[in-house]
Parts: C-alpha cells; structure tokens; sequence
C-alpha cells in the first residue's frame, strides 16, 4: 500500500483507519525528509566550495559558538518536545491513577485481613480461657472424686465395723 | 415524583456550559416529574455577585429558588490559592479553604437541602467542583445524584474530591471517558451510575446561505465556536490554521464566533464574528464545512453534538481524550495531535466533500442514537426508577 495515498472506504468509513493511514503518512514524510538540522545539506554535483570560504566559515562558527545552545533552543522542534513531555505525563498520571486504584483496593483487602486476623486473636484467647476453665474444673472434679472415694472407702470400713459388732 | 435540580447559575441568559446543560434537562424531565431548581443569585461565574433581587421565580414554566451568595470571589486571591494548592504540598482544610473561596458560598441553600430533604425524591447536583455541590452532597447523600461534568483539569485530582465521588446515591456521566476517569481516580464503580450527557435543541429552520450573505463569506470555511480562550486551545488553531493556510494554499478560512478572552490575530483568512445567538450559530454550522474542536480538557463538547445533529464533520484536539474518544465511536469527525496531522486531516477534509458526508452522517446517526432527547429522558427516568425500586427493596 502506498503510504502517501490515504484509502477510504466511504460507504463504512472508519475513523481509526484514517487516523492510522495519516500518521503512517507524516512517518514515512519525516523519514524521507532532508536531514536533521547540524548536517550541512549537500551542495549542487560538480560544485567545491572555494577554500576561503571554508575558513571563513570556522571562524565564524567558533565566533558563533557561546551562542550554540540558543540557537539549538530556537531550531529544535521544542513543540515537538512538549507534546511528547505532555504524553509521557499523561501517561505517568493515567500509571498513577492506576496504581492508586490498587493501593486503594490493596488497602481495602489489608483493612479486612487485620479484622480477620482480629477475630482469630480474639477466637484463640476466648479458647485458652474455655481451656483453662474446663482444667480447674477437672481439678476439682479429680479432687471431689479422691474426697468421695476416701468417704467410700471409710464407709466400708465402717460398714465392716458395724457389721462385726452385730455379729457379736 | 419530586425533583429539584441544584445548580451554580439558572437563567435564560446563562447559555452554556453546565448551566444550560441543567436548563436543558429541566426543562425536559418537566412532564415526567414535579421539578424545580434551586440556584443561587449570581449571573457572573467569575465573582460570584449577587445578581437577581427575586427569591423565587418562574423560569420556562419551572420553579426556580434563589438563594444569596455571602462571599464576592476576589479572582486574583482565588487564582493565587489555587497555584499554591496545585503546586505545593498541602491539608485537607486547605482544600476545603479553595472550595470555600471557589465559591459560590451559598450556605442558606445548603440548611433549605437539610431542612427539606424530604420533600424530594431526588436530588441532582450539577458541576463537582463548586461549594453548592461538595457541601449539598455531604449534606443529602442518600437523594444526592451528582452530574459531575468533570474534565481533566488538575483541580479534579484534590483529594476532597475523591471522597465526594463515592458519596451520592447515584452518578450520571457525560461520556466513557469522565466515568473511566472519575473511576480511576475514586475508585467508585460501586455508586451506581450512567453515561447519560446532554442533548441538543435544534432550530426548525437554518440556512449557510444566509449566514454566507450576512456575514459576506464565498469561500470554504471552518467554524470555531465557543470561548476564545487560551484554555480551549485557541492559540494553537490560529497558529495551526496560520501554517496550514501557508503550506496548502488553500482558500479555506477561519470562522470563529464566541465572547473572546484573548487577542485574535489579525489575519485575511481569520474572521471573528462576536458572539452569535442560537439560530445564527446554526446557520454558521450549516454553511461550515467542518467544526474545528481545539479544546484540551471537555467533559462532552455540546457544540460538537450540534455539529453532528446537523451532520457536520469535527475536526477534533487529538489530546482530548473525551473528543478522540466521541470521533471514533461516532465516527464522524478526524483529529489531530500535531501540526502535520492536522494539516493532513483538513486536507482530507477540505478536498473531499465525500468524506464530509460520510462522517457527518456518522455523526448524526451516533447523536440521534446517544443524545436526542427522547434517549436521555429514558435515561434520567430509568436512572430514578432503578434508584426507587433500590430504596423501596
């Protein structure tokens, strides 16, 4: 496909396909463009430059050159670099953005882990409590059974007593 | 159903921006629900002076409430705040301090919401960034639907703003790219809401011929319309245009018509035709041959819609993303980022009155599809109904 030729298919025209056919256009026109400002454009074949002039021309660029960077500022395409400074910030925010979007979630998930892992706590201490409660009980049950088994076992005695006497 | 419709300015001599678009939507929804507005007494967006004497009033057949405003904005303090606020690091009281000089400080209609609240169904706030906004929203949240019009300048980006947002009952958007935005920077996408915008009121008749003769126009011309402000990338058109009118050699010229805020070059090509009423800003867009839409931050761009409803082709600023956005799911209009693109895109368009058809029928078929009237009432009703059956559930 010819680049410098824009293709439209009007009876369903799509916007996109124009834009694209556009910019691969101004691509391949910069590309064919004369060479970046700096590199002397050639001069017509069969011509020299005279030796003179040559000269004169160092001269006058080492005269020129405490002003080099204002000429630089004024011939490169500042407009160029604004616009691209302009995307690469608007695609810093549009990052930022999303990065806030997921600190914000991460945020959100982190606030619900700490009330989880809250509960857990308060789950563990409720059962060390039930635990220990139920194991002064069991002492006290353990200690009430050795009192009953000391009484049953006075009883017998007594009861063996008891019963030697009548039998007397 | 009882609506009231809270807005910063109301009044037939306020014809743009947020505050029409509210007249606009009114001035609709009049025969499905009991509305009225409620507004404060300034007609100046710049100081915020109180304008209208009268506390109540009818306007179109719609109740209007006016309620003062307590502080006159001094624009250089505000302008000075708010250079501070972008570029340094600061509290939240400091940005309820910029809200508060932002203005318009109306704190009776703010105790009125408070104190009436119930005698409304809803509530819609219209602009984000104003005092009547972030303080009626906060103080009604459950009736409170915020129509942000919001573009992608940095005030959007305070973090007072960011709480606001996830704060009413309900969102209604002007296109994908302020939801996608406002989402972003919110984290929202639990508060319902819908892409809804606004829609046009197209005169019965117009004519480019008498706008051509009026205004003694032969040649092809693009239209500008709106502000011609630095704001809205005016100073890059004319440069654009200047260059484009010296590479190409065309005939075509510049037609701008608008208040101005700014100097207009001088140029043969350039004609600045003040500020234009309804009917004579149809008839331009009817003799144009294209719309050219340089703004960088738009929340909707109701003059590219009008453009479209009249089946105009839009040359659009590529680095909008809500106008390259509306370009290329209409299909109806080009956009450039740069001078090269620009100058290739009006080529295109200036050369090809084929194309011009083509995607000024896009155009008219997207607006008649997304933003005739019809749509966006069923939108707004929807909208309550879905809000009803929720709160009644």
């Amino acid at each position: 496909m010819d680049p410098n030729k824009i293709e439209i298919d009007y009876d369903r025209v799509d916007v996109a396909r124009i834009m694209d056919q556009i910019k691969e256009k101004m691509a391949a026109e910069s590309a064919n463009a004369p060479d970046a400002p700096g590199t002397p454009p050639p001069g017509p074949p069969g011509q020299e430059s005279p030796a003179g002039s040559g000269r004169m021309r160092q001269v006058l660029l080492r005269l020129m050159s405490p002003l080099r960077p204002l000429i630089k500022l004024l011939i490169l395409p500042v407009d160029e670099e604004y616009r691209r400074t302009f995307l690469v910030l608007d695609h810093a925010n549009r990052r930022i953005d999303r990065l806030e979007k997921d600190r914000d979630r991460m945020s959100g998930e982190l606030d619900r882990l700490r009330e989880y892992t809250k509960l857990l706590h308060h789950l563990c201490h409720n059962l060390v409590v039930e635990l220990s409660k139920l194991k002064i009980e069991e002492e006290t049950l353990k200690t009430k059974t050795r009192v009953m088994e000391k009484d049953f076992e006075f009883l017998g005695k007594r009861e063996k007593a008891l019963e030697k006497e009548i039998s007397k | 159903m009882r609506a009231a419709f809270v807005v910063q300015r109301y009044g037939l001599e306020i014809n743009s921006g947020a505050e029409l678009h509210c007249r606009w939507v009114t001035e609709h929804l009049k025969k499905y629900a009991e509305v009225e507005v409620l507004t404060t007494k300034a007609a100046d967006y710049i100081t915020w002076k109180n304008h209208y004497d009268r506390d109540e009033e009818t306007v179109n057949g719609i109740r209007v409430r006016r309620f003062p405003v307590t502080h006159v904005r001094n624009p250089e303090r505000f302008g000075r705040l708010q250079e501070s606020l972008l570029h340094r690091e600061h509290t939240e009281a400091d940005e309820l301090k910029w809200l508060d000089e932002e203005g318009p400080r109306v704190p009776r209609l703010i105790d009125f919401l408070k104190s009436r609240a119930a005698s409304y169904d809803h509530i819609l706030f219209f602009s984000y960034r104003y005092y009547h906004s972030y303080w009626g929203v906060k103080a009604v949240p459950e009736r409170a639907i915020l129509v942000p019009t919001a573009e992608r300048d940095p005030v959007i980006g305070l973090s007072i703003f960011r709480d606001l947002f996830r704060t009413p009952r309900a969102i209604v958007y002007n296109s994908l790219e302020e939801k996608q935005m406002i989402n972003d920077l919110s984290g929202n996408e639990d508060v319902p809401g819908d892409v809804v915008g606004v829609g046009t009121i197209v005169p019965g008749r117009f004519s480019g011929e008498a706008f051509r003769r009026k205004y003694n126009v032969s040649e092809p011309y693009i239209l500008y319309l709106g502000r011609i402000d630095e704001n809205k990338g005016c100073p890059q058109l004319f440069d654009y245009f200047i260059r484009f009118k010296r590479d190409s050699g065309s005939g075509a010229k510049l037609v701008l018509a608008g208040t101005t805020v700014m100097q207009v070059p001088s140029h043969p090509d350039i004609l600045y035709l003040g500020f234009l009423g309804d009917e004579e800003k149809f008839d331009a867009l009817d003799g144009a041959e294209v719309l050219v839409m340089p703004s960088f931050y738009e929340s909707l761009s109701m003059v590219t819609l009008e453009a479209w409803a009249l089946g105009k082709p839009v040359l659009a600023n590529a680095l909008c993303d809500v106008l390259k956005g509306q370009c290329r799911r209409s299909n109806g209009g080009l956009y450039y980022e740069n001078y090269p693109e620009f100058r290739e895109a009006l080529n295109l368009l200036l050369d090809s009155p084929r194309l011009c058809r083509a995607l000024g029928e896009n155009g008219r078929r997207y607006f008649e599809a997304n933003y005739s009237w019809e749509v966006i009432e069923r939108k707004y009703l929807s909208l309550f109904t879905r809000l009803d059956g929720e709160g009644a559930s």
